[in-house]
């Protein structure tokens, strides 16, 4: 019952990252990349991670999305659809090497072995996460606040006519 | 074969294909829309070696990436959209310059 549902989350996710990659379309891409987070959000409740995947939802699947869209409606479609495709030379040179580095991280990952931490989580996942957001990593969780201000400032200052 | 292994295996595959994605494109829109496989490929890795290992820490990290994620789009597509308004075309080939 595992495996089918990791064949079926798996094959979904498949077919959608081959529709994001090579489709024409900018608009069609981002429906495939929308499919692409609605598997992994499904695939994040499959490995009992439920907190990330009710964020994946509602950070990707609306805010990011959302977002794309918005600024292909502010970008002339005419000029969207001049710069279309892929690069064919670059292409063909880069699968060798990609099919050859993920051979060697599966090699890695499939010989080596894992450190196993015989830890046995009681709690439910969104309690333990939030507790251990808290406490551990109090300073980061601060500085990923500092970091989405200054992104906000940065897009506002970027987005600005120019006078 | 445990199945985390498999899940981690599939989140490889997702990333190298971010990197494909982002090496091939014309269009700077889905050129960004690549980078975004990218991260959602580390996103998997972590949450799925957090299962294998039996702790909380990975999926902490996984929010980070999202919150990373959050900011790289707004300031991507609002370079996107200063490129476009500055020079007038938006393909990956022809900003070889950063000013006028």
């Amino acid at each position: 019952m595992e495996w089918l549902i990791f064949g079926f989350l798996s094959i979904w996710l498949l077919v959608s990252v081959f529709g994001t990659l090579f489709l024409k379309n900018p608009v069609h891409v981002i429906l495939a990349f929308l499919s692409v987070i609605l598997a992994i959000a499904g695939i994040f409740l499959h490995l009992g991670a439920e907190l990330l995947a009710g964020l994946q939802l509602i950070i990707y699947a609306v805010a990011i999305i959302v977002f794309y869209v918005l600024v292909i409606t502010t970008i002339p479609w005419e000029k969207v659809k001049k710069f279309e495709g892929i690069y064919k030379r670059e292409a063909l040179l880069a699968v060798p090497f990609l099919l050859i580095s993920f051979l060697t991280i599966a090699y890695m990952v499939l010989k080596g072995s894992f450190a196993v931490s015989g830890r046995v989580i009681r709690e439910g996942n969104i309690q333990s996460v939030g507790k251990t957001l808290f406490t551990n990593y109090l300073f980061p969780f601060e500085v990923a606040s500092v970091i989405l201000l200054t992104a906000m400032i940065g897009a506002i200052l970027l987005g600005r006519k120019e006078e | 074969m445990r199945i985390e292994i498999a899940y981690i295996l599939i989140s490889i595959f997702l990333f190298l294909s971010g990197l494909f994605g982002v090496i091939i494109r014309k269009n700077l829109i889905t050129l960004l829309v690549s980078t975004e496989l990218m991260l959602n490929g580390v996103n998997l890795g972590l949450v799925s070696m957090d299962k294998m290992v039996g702790g909380v820490e990975g999926q902490v990290f996984a929010l980070f990436v999202l919150t990373v994620a959050a900011a790289e789009v707004a300031i991507g597509l609002g370079l996107v959209v200063a490129i476009f308004r500055l020079r007038g075309y938006e393909s990956s080939f022809e900003i070889t310059q950063l000013r006028d």
